[in-house]
């Protein structure tokens, strides 16, 4: 179950990892249809119709991540202890506070994208990239416990 | 509409970044009895706070979201949406510092 539900939460983190990094490059664009790169196609996307997307999955990833929090504590969180691993233990103590952070920012994220006013714009901008960086963060942090776990046992 | 969750998200931001600065959990998520305890900050075993410092904030946002009235702070919105974010993320890196050092 543990196993499944930890699959899953990888799975609709790379979802989620997608959708914002397509948002924040398509929020920092100049919208250029004539400019030709694959780099300056990826980014001529409407920003606006992943913000819904993006908050669907970092709600999933967020409750599977609290469901699977309490395994990592029994599990996970000793045998970095015993091992000395200090600076492993901090950053995951950095991704439970982003993700917090990151999951109660969704409201203003979501209401930013729906304001069509200017005023916005670099808000929208910025708080995307920010959301995108506490993702990246959460992200490669998971991966990285998951396979200092997998090493060692 | 709009204003109204922003404030929500601000409000809960900086409510989560004191409850953890200061241990406020709402709760305590107690791992060997498998039960929360409230308004408390330790558990007889290990314990996740974790739970209960999202949930104080949740419920801090709420607050001011029914006491703030969002034309007081319209003006400033725009970029108290990044900016502030932005303070609170550079507070945990220099909370968390000390698992660094």
């Amino acid at each position: 179950m543990i196993t499944a539900l930890l699959i899953l939460h990888g799975l609709a983190a790379v979802g989620l990892l997608g959708a914002i990094t397509h948002q924040a490059l398509a929020a920092a664009a100049r919208q250029d249809i004539r400019r030709r790169s694959f780099f300056a196609r990826f980014r001529v996307t409407d920003g606006a119709l992943y913000s819904n997307a993006v908050v669907v999955l970092f709600v999933l990833v967020g409750a599977m991540g609290a469901m699977l929090y309490p395994q990592y504590r029994i599990t996970v969180r000793p045998m970095l202890q015993t091992m000395d691993l200090r600076a492993a233990n901090g950053v995951f103590e950095l991704k439970e506070h982003f993700s917090a952070l990151a999951l109660v920012l969704l409201p203003a994220y979501w209401a930013t994208w729906r304001q069509s006013a200017s005023d916005y714009a670099t808000a929208r901008k910025w708080l995307t990239w920010i959301l995108a960086g506490l993702v990246w963060w959460n992200f490669v942090i998971g991966q990285l416990l998951a396979a200092i776990k997998g090493l060692v046992l | 509409m709009s204003a109204r969750l922003m404030v929500f998200s601000l409000a809960a931001a900086i409510a989560y970044t004191l409850a953890y600065y200061f241990d406020w959990p709402l709760f305590v998520y107690d791992l060997t009895g498998g039960e929360l305890r409230f308004f408390a900050t330790t558990a007889s075993g290990p314990a996740i706070l974790w739970y209960g410092w999202l949930m104080t904030a949740i419920l801090a946002g709420l607050v001011a979201t029914l006491l703030v009235p969002p034309r007081l702070i319209e003006r400033f919105l725009p970029d108290l949406l990044w900016f502030v974010p932005a303070v609170l993320i550079v507070a945990a890196l220099l909370y968390e510092k000390r698992w660094f050092l």
